[in-house]
């Protein structure tokens, strides 16, 4: 007895140690690469730590200079002003790949500066972003880049833009956007936990067992309702979203329904299971005093379940918020969709408004909802 | 607390057929039992060809161990549980062959009170109360919980009839035991019940507030309601019944009056190793 | 009861109050908890309309702020009912437009052309035999093309010319093949590539070959034959392929089959290391956050703030999101995937295992030090037999959830299976995307019961 005992859980230790260590590998765990390149990620979360929340109303002055590359393929900038805002770099020409010192004087002082590549087929190309001093001065290090090399005698130009503030602050355009996915988010939660309700609920007196487990028809639907509750149970509402993106086409739309379907599963099995859990004795009690089905069902189920449901749905609501955050990342809409394609465009300011736009309403609704089921037990 | 009802309890209409002795034998049988019969599908047998007939007004209880089938002769009565051979005669009327609108009629005659009340927890007292009444009233509107004025001043003298009035709007979980179980016999008046079937109505309460709960049975009773009602006590049973029917593993063991139980024929239905426990001396 | 005090005029102010400020007269009459809900709902629904300047919802907000004055100016409480059904008719009509839910998109016959391929799951194959052979032709022609005769293990294959430009027809032929078969006629390029013969070079050639096993046809040279080519007027050597199969009984995983398979093993993997490292680092995390421990003096406390809010925003941040930025880390794959599970479910595990260390019984603790049991002897026969079943119960919950959202974290590069549906759904291949889902269903059912079964042996 001892010993079986003993056998049994050196093997099972066996078991965990073997899952852990396939688990291991196949997962390539590789933590010195995790500490080695944790300040790669450091970029990032300063961005996600400073959200595009307001804007200042932005004054752009722009100068620019031709700058051949390589040196001789086109006339360089002939003389440089000796007063006003000018830029003067350290060469008047550079080679390929060769590094270069740009400094600007008598610029708009305390301002953003964003130094570009004007490339002879009219594409510009952002170089580096910097900051004025007070005195409006500038220094920075340019790479005389291949791709910005003289094209038919026609030398790129160096361009310098100043954007100044004036007035007053103002809610961005990302603050709006973030708001306005937001509502879509909630709305759709709102909408598919409520629908969900009401479907799930009658559904779920099919996949109770004390309800309509009785001769083999009753049987045979209560398993078909239980395993469809199950096995749709077991989809994350974003996969269900990838596949109804295909047949409606994306939009917020696709998501809801996704979001709809899996809510209907897991409510019809937390109900039935509410449903199985009440106490048969008022029922037997109704049906002594001679009312019939409905009124028992009225009288003696209702009242026992409601609360329960209520507890089940305020849940549900919390978790639908949450997954309806996430579930425009397959083009689901709302600001899950805001989200993935600031992050596909590296706006991470942006990306930074939309998570700390989720963390409040997820954080408020949690805490709402937690108020409620407080108050209803 | 007797005095507590005298103020509203209505004459009696009958007398109480204890004090006419011989007289019982010409009141009419109001439930005649013939040999029922139930095998659960499992294979248990809880009842073994029982007979036995109920007159009017009287105070019947079934005694036996727990298991011996008293709780499943009860349902059989009001066919919560269906007997599986037999028949059982409810005014002239084979229960065991109604049909469920006749059931549902016979049903709204005979209140039952269970040894755990069975009352809905998280209705109100009025709401629990006023569901004895769904086999009378309308029942689209009670669907939607519209009770006619008459029915909720019922309600009320009910449970005013059982001293807890002022309880009508709690929650019933709100309420100790003893309290559920007179809302238990609040519901099963506003029945207008001829017979009550009370199903080990003390088991659980404690022994104090058991004289208490059968002392409203036994008034109502006196006011002509028969009772028919499964104890475990037997000092319960000397104080209350006027008949006694007794089962032991579903075959009827016993019947007569409770004095004629002495101790050969208490051994005959407990068992060898049983001893009598007195509920509480009141 | 009390409302029969309240006398006309003091209902007069309270109206009064509440037609200033929603829910103000309410609260002044002491019904705080009513006047903040009313105020609280009122606001959201102004800001709601606003937002969306549709003047017909309007409506809302208004019938709001009318019932809050009757309330309040009411000796009876009026139901709430018929505010909370303003509000919601108006979420709805709202809602309804802002989802754009349109059930007129619902197009049945594209759901019957996604579900009908869904119905046959690209998982197994039958197991076939393939008998093969090809001859070279060369294009475009040298001077002198080598021969296009080959002849293997029996079989001879054969091009009639031996070479021709783009476009040009040449017969093959082939013998020695299996009899009364289909055969797949197919070029291939030097380079590996396979081109169709069939009409219009998009669909496959097939044809059977005679009792004897042989068969001649003609072909034309693909179009796409040189796309490939670094220089065009190299002649190379290019093939003609001859295929047969047969099946030879009995089954096999498909290729799809087989990444499912790797992909439904690194989601468990995935979830289960990230559920490991989270138990890990969520046990000391939990007793900073439990209050019972932490409230004792300032400092504490404030480290108890402090990591609560921590937890809190971490909790409200979905896998999903966090994801990306390990994905920018530790590049993409399950390593990623695992480490922004392991984040999220710290967050969740420490907050849930500090309820439970903030609910411990101090009866057992007080019973076993009153025995004379020092500190350590009183953790382990008093507190740690408490926390131990709740806190695994927890933890194999947690390992389910984690599951769950393994299989669609790849959807960020997070790696597991998330990764193949992605691709799956680029290349609209709904058989191999139904092979997913059932084995997704089959993994979460299994561990799901698993779960179940463990938790209910620990409770």
């Amino acid at each position: 007895m001892q010993r079986s005992r003993i056998i049994r859980n050196v093997f099972l230790i066996a078991l965990i140690v073997a899952a852990l260590g396939i688990s291991y590998n196949v997962t390539g765990v590789d933590f010195p690469r995790l500490f080695r390149d944790l300040p790669k990620g450091g970029p990032i979360l300063r961005e996600f730590l400073s959200p595009d929340v307001f804007t200042r109303e932005m004054e752009t002055r722009t100068i620019e200079i031709d700058f051949p590359i390589p040196c001789g393929s086109a006339p360089a900038e002939s003389e440089v002003p000796a007063s006003g805002p000018r830029l003067v770099p350290s060469v008047n020409c550079a080679d390929e790949r060769q590094k270069f010192t740009l400094e600007g004087f008598d610029l708009e002082p305390n301002s953003e500066v964003i130094i570009r590549w004007n490339l002879p087929d009219d594409r510009t190309m952002t170089a580096i972003r910097t900051q004025t001093d007070a005195n409006g001065y500038f220094t920075s290090e340019v790479e005389a880049r291949p791709i910005a090399a003289t094209k038919d005698g026609k030398p790129s130009q160096l361009e310098v833009d100043t954007n100044t503030p004036v007035g007053g602050m103002k809610p961005s355009q990302a603050l709006k956007d973030v708001v306005d996915a937001m509502f879509v988010t909630i709305f759709m939660a709102l909408l598919s936990t409520t629908i969900a309700t009401f479907v799930a609920a009658p559904l779920s007196f099919f996949a109770a067992s004390n309800i309509t487990r009785k001769g083999v028809a009753g049987t045979t639907i209560y398993y078909v309702f239980r395993s469809f509750f199950n096995l749709m149970r077991s989809y994350d509402p974003l996969l269900m979203a990838s596949v109804f993106g295909f047949w409606l086409s994306f939009g917020a739309f696709p998501g809801f329904l996704a979001l709809t379907v899996v809510t209907i599963a897991s409510l019809g099995k937390l109900f039935s299971e509410a449903i199985e859990g009440i106490d048969s004795g008022p029922i037997e009690a109704l049906q002594a005093t001679g009312s019939n089905q409905l009124q028992t069902v009225v009288y003696g189920v209702v009242p026992q379940i409601v609360p329960d449901f209520i507890s089940f749905i305020i849940y549900h609501w919390d978790i639908n918020v949450r997954i309806s955050t996430i579930i425009g990342f397959v083009g689901g809409g709302g600001i899950g969709f805001y989200l993935s394609e600031q992050i596909n465009g590296f706006h991470y300011d942006r990306a930074g408004t939309a998570i700390w736009a989720i963390v409040i309403v997820v954080w408020a609704m949690d805490f709402l909802s937690a108020e409620v089921r407080k108050r209803l037990t | 607390m007797s005095s507590l009802f005298h103020s509203t309890l209505i004459p009696c209409p009958s007398p109480n057929w204890r004090e006419v002795g011989v007289r019982a034998e010409w009141r009419t049988i109001m439930l005649r039992i013939q040999n029922v019969t139930k095998t659960y599908p499992n294979g248990t047998q809880a009842l073994k060809n029982v007979s036995f007939d109920v007159k009017d007004g009287e105070f019947l209880v079934v005694i036996g161990l727990s298991g011996s089938g008293k709780s499943t002769l009860l349902r059989c009565i009001n066919r919560l549980i269906d007997p599986t051979e037999g028949k059982i005669f409810w005014d002239n009327t084979d229960i065991t062959i109604a049909s469920p609108a006749e059931l549902r009629n016979i049903r709204r005659k005979i209140g039952m009170v269970f040894q755990q009340f069975n009352l809905v927890k998280r209705s109100s007292v009025m709401t629990n109360v006023l569901s004895g009444r769904l086999g009378y009233v309308n029942p689209w509107l009670s669907l939607v919980g519209i009770w006619p004025e008459e029915e909720k001043k019922k309600a009320l003298q009910s449970l005013e009839r059982v001293g807890i009035a002022d309880k009508a709007y709690n929650r019933a979980d709100a309420l100790s035991g003893g309290q559920q179980q007179r809302v238990g016999i609040a519901r099963a008046l506003m029945q207008d019940p001829k017979l009550i079937l009370a199903d080990e109505p003390v088991a659980s309460l404690d022994p104090v507030l058991s004289h208490s709960i059968l002392q409203y049975l036994e008034q109502l009773n006196k006011e002509g309601i028969t009772v028919i009602c499964s104890l475990h006590f037997l000092d319960l049973v000397h104080r209350y019944a006027t008949r006694v029917v007794a089962l032991k593993d579903g075959v009827k063991v016993f019947e007569g009056s409770a004095q004629e139980i002495d101790r050969a024929k208490f051994k005959e239905i407990y068992g060898e190793e049983a001893q009598e426990v007195r509920a509480a001396s009141l | 009861m009390e409302q029969s005090t309240v006398t006309n005029s003091r209902l007069g102010l309270s109206g009064l109050l509440s037609a200033v400020i929603p829910g103000l007269g309410q609260f002044v009459r002491g019904q705080r908890y009513r006047g903040v809900a009313i105020l609280l709902g009122f606001l959201v629904m102004l800001a709601t309309v606003v937002w969306y300047k549709n003047p017909l919802w309007y409506a809302s907000p208004i019938a709001i702020w009318l019932w809050n004055v009757w309330d309040a100016a009411s000796a009876r409480q009026r139901s709430i009912l018929l505010p909370v059904l303003f509000g919601l008719l108006a979420a709805y009509s709202i809602g309804w437009r802002v989802v754009g839910i349109d059930f007129s998109k619902a197009d049945m016959n594209r759901a019957r052309m996604i579900v009908r391929p869904m119905l046959r799951p690209d998982f197994i194959q039958e197991r076939r035999e393939r008998n093969t052979m090809w001859v070279p032709v060369q294009v475009p022609c040298a001077p002198e093309p080598p021969k296009a005769v080959r002849e293997d293990g029996g079989k001879k294959a054969t091009a009639i010319p031996d070479c021709g430009p783009v476009g040009e027809t040449i017969i093959v032929s082939v013998s020695g093949m299996w009899p009364n078969t289909e055969t797949n006629v197919v070029w291939q390029n030097p380079i590996g590539n396979s081109m169709m013969l069939g009409e219009g070079e998009t669909s496959m050639l097939v044809l059977t070959t005679d009792e004897n096993g042989s068969l001649t046809t003609a072909i034309r040279v693909p179009t796409t034959a040189l796309v490939a080519a670094p220089d065009p007027t190299l002649p190379q050597l290019h093939r003609v392929y001859f295929d047969q199969y047969r099946p030879i009984g009995g089954y096999e995983l498909s290729f799809i089959g087989n990444e499912v398979l790797k992909g439904a093993l690194a989601t468990v993997a995935m979830a289960l290391i990230a559920t490991v490292l989270a138990v890990l680092f969520a046990i000391p995390i939990s007793f900073l956050a439990a209050h019972n421990l932490m409230s004792g003096n300032p400092v504490t406390y404030a480290i108890y703030v402090v990591v609560r809010t921590l937890l809190n925003i971490l909790r409200s941040i979905e896998s999903v999101i966090i994801a990306i930025v390990f994905v920018v880390i530790v590049g993409l794959g399950e390593f990623a995937g695992a480490l922004a599970l392991a984040v999220h479910s710290i967050a969740a595990l420490a907050k849930l295992y500090s309820e439970v260390i903030e609910g411990i019984d101090p009866g057992p603790i007080e019973a076993i030090r009153s025995t004379g049991a020092n500190w350590v002897q009183t953790v382990r026969y008093a507190v740690i037999p408490q926390i131990i079943p709740p806190f695994t119960a927890f933890t194999l919950y947690r390992w389910d959830i984690n599951v769950r959202s393994a299989t669609i974290i790849g959807f960020v590069g997070g790696g597991g299976i998330g990764f193949l549906i992605i691709e799956l759904t680029r290349v609209n291949n709904m058989r191999g995307l139904s092979s997913v889902f059932i084995a997704i269903a089959l993994v979460v059912v299994t561990l799901d019961y698993l779960s179940a079964k463990l938790r209910e042996r620990l409770v």
